[in-house]
């Protein structure tokens, strides 16, 4: 191949591309705005399969676990309506297991995209795009951003998704053993929504990670430390501290903002909404800050 | 046009770039010439706003980088031929930086087709050689038809075919109007392409001149002189403004006069001489003497390596 090109470069360069080249040919035309730099993330995001499959297999988890989840509630159930104890510690718990199926594999689903928020930045240190990418957008920070955003909006429709679809997986299974599931009642929807938004944000602190750490296996262990190794470390130290640290953990926001009435010795939803907001806007503000800064 | 201005890149405790002020004219090739680990790359990324200088300033066309609008369409930059996703194809590489800039998609063909990419286009990144990533890191430089064009070692890793291409792209550019500044450590490689080299050694300029005056200046042709009266002749000349060298008995080598005055100075003086040799020193030379102090790693044997 590289015989063909060898010689015949110039001759085969069409004049107009590279013949117009005057002192402030590049001033005029059009450069890296927000919007433009949003289309090539997304652009980079759907062009890596390794993306894609991260993609389904949170789908395929989040409906699976919705499935199994259907099938181990209606089991409970009906060994609940054989044993009135049962029942009744049942319904003291608000009753209502069914409407919590849908989401029963929300922890894969923050684990894998929040792996994915990671790998999206720390891969552009690691391959060397990194370069590529701020020498077309020197700037810096409308690029993270809009890494941000694809990053944010695909985790969110992912979760949405699949949690709708292991919904209506979970239905029919339900329905076998007499327990009702539906999908558009309020708690149903809260439940779907509020997940929904704490994916986006576990991926958002994975984003943050990727780019302050810049490498793979560093980012992915902070974020399942974050997320899994604390809040069971936080339980098992002894002491009123860390008892009540553990409440700030932004795993366990997550509870307080879909409860249906406010337990006790929890957050009101109002505070976890912002301890969870804190933990998505610090280490984002954080990335960004020392992203225009350091060295690509 | 480039201009630098004391740019200086500190790491710790070393000292990448020290000071480092040249002007990158438009219309020729300008070689960026130096031994490994003399500051090269670390210099073009400076200008490229991707390191952030620890003193001095930088320029492309009047402006700092970061502060052009559309800086891809300002500045086409080569600066390491593994900056892209391993596992993206080259053609949605090139598709992703073009999006950035609104460049429409039949220019990402063109360039594919320029860089003779057609082939493996549609392939990931990550497997292509060091030749077809070199090929894929211009394709990405050409993109938005750049007024000026940095390329870091463009034919490293190439086949020769590979490296006669690269030439005539960049003279081909450079014959436009366009500002060409490519960087090599490969003397040979300059002697061929360029029009005027920066020569670096240390994180310093150590020269910066058009070609044929590195090659004619720096090493100045030396005249290789045997004679059975070497004190007299030294004498004579040396009268006459040469400096000389003695490495043997009978042996000078003289620098500063041309053979024809010494060869006359003899006669006039009835000292009998038996070799007059031009030494004409060749660029790979002239670049081994302006560097030899500025090699950071030096190879033993270091004579060998001037002869290649």
């Amino acid at each position: 191949m590289s015989s063909t090109t060898t010689e015949s470069m110039p001759a085969r360069e069409p004049a107009p591309s590279l013949g117009h080249a005057g002192r402030n040919a590049g001033r005029s035309l059009p450069g890296p705005t927000f919007v433009r730099v949003l289309n090539s993330e997304v652009i980079k995001f759907r062009s890596l399969l390794s993306t894609l499959i991260l993609l389904a297999s949170t789908a395929v988890v989040m409906v699976g676990f919705g499935a199994l989840s259907a099938w181990g509630t209606g089991q409970f159930a009906d060994a609940a309506n054989r044993d009135p104890q049962a029942a009744a510690r049942m319904a003291a718990q608000g009753g209502d297991l069914a409407v919590s199926v849908p989401t029963s594999g929300i922890a894969f689903a923050q684990l894998i995209l929040g792996s994915l928020g990671v790998l999206l930045m720390s891969s552009e240190f690691t391959t060397g795009m990194a370069r590529s990418t701020f020498a077309a957008v020197p700037r810096r920070l409308p690029a993270f951003a809009a890494k941000l955003v694809v990053v944010m909006v695909t985790s969110f429709a992912v979760t949405a998704v699949s949690t709708w679809v292991a919904g209506l997986a979970a239905v029919p299974i339900l329905d076998n053993y007499g327990l009702k599931l539906d999908l558009g009642s309020s708690q149903s929807v809260k439940l779907l929504l509020v997940n929904s938004v704490y994916v986006a944000a576990v991926a958002a602190i994975g984003m943050a990670l990727g780019t302050l750490i810049r490498n793979s296996a560093g980012g992915i262990t902070s974020l399942v430390g974050i997320f899994f190794v604390a809040p069971i470390a936080f339980q098992l130290i002894p002491g009123d501290f860390f008892k009540e640290a553990r409440k700030y953990l932004p795993g366990n926001t997550v509870e307080p903002l879909t409860a249906a009435q406010h337990v006790p010795d929890t957050l009101e939803a109002w505070q976890a909404g912002l301890v969870l907001g804190a933990w998505v806007v610090i280490p984002v503000l954080l990335a960004a800050v020392l992203l225009k800064r350091r060295d690509v | 046009m480039i201009e630098v201005n004391g740019l200086t890149k500190v790491y710790g405790a070393k000292t990448a770039v020290a000071g480092v002020s040249f002007t990158v004219r438009a219309g020729q090739v300008t070689g960026f010439l130096g031994p490994n680990g003399a500051g090269k790359s670390t210099t073009m990324r400076m200008i490229m706003g991707l390191d952030r200088p620890t003193s001095g300033s930088a320029t492309v066309n009047g402006l700092p980088y970061v502060q052009h609008r559309a800086p891809l369409r300002e500045v086409g930059a080569l600066l390491d031929a593994k900056a892209v996703h391993t596992s993206r194809s080259a053609y949605n590489h090139l598709l992703a930086m073009a999006a950035t800039h609104s460049i429409p998609k039949a220019r990402v063909h063109e360039v594919i087709e320029m860089t003779g990419l057609e082939a493996v286009a549609r392939k990931k990144a990550g497997g292509f050689s060091l030749g077809m990533g070199q090929r894929l890191g211009i394709a990405a430089a050409l993109l938005g038809d750049p007024q000026t064009l940095i390329l870091d070692e463009p034919v490293n890793g190439l086949d020769p075919e590979g490296v006669v291409w690269v030439r005539n792209l960049v003279r081909y550019l450079a014959g436009q109007g366009r500002t060409v500044f490519l960087s090599s450590h490969l003397m040979s490689e300059m002697a061929q392409t360029a029009d005027h080299l920066i020569v670096i050694g240390r994180g310093r300029v150590i020269a910066d001149a058009p070609i044929q005056d590195i090659i004619t200046g720096k090493g100045q042709s030396r005249v290789r002189v045997r004679t059975d009266q070497p004190d007299r002749l030294h004498q004579l000349l040396a009268g006459r403004g040469a400096s000389i060298a003695v490495p043997e008995r009978e042996l000078l080598e003289v620098t500063g006069l041309d053979p024809r005055t010494i060869a006359a100075v003899a006669l006039e003086n009835q000292v009998m001489v038996y070799e007059l040799t031009p030494l004409v020193a060749s660029l790979e030379e002239a670049y081994m003497e302006l560097t030899k102090d500025d090699v950071e790693y030096h190879s033993l044997p270091a004579a060998e390596v001037s002869h290649p």
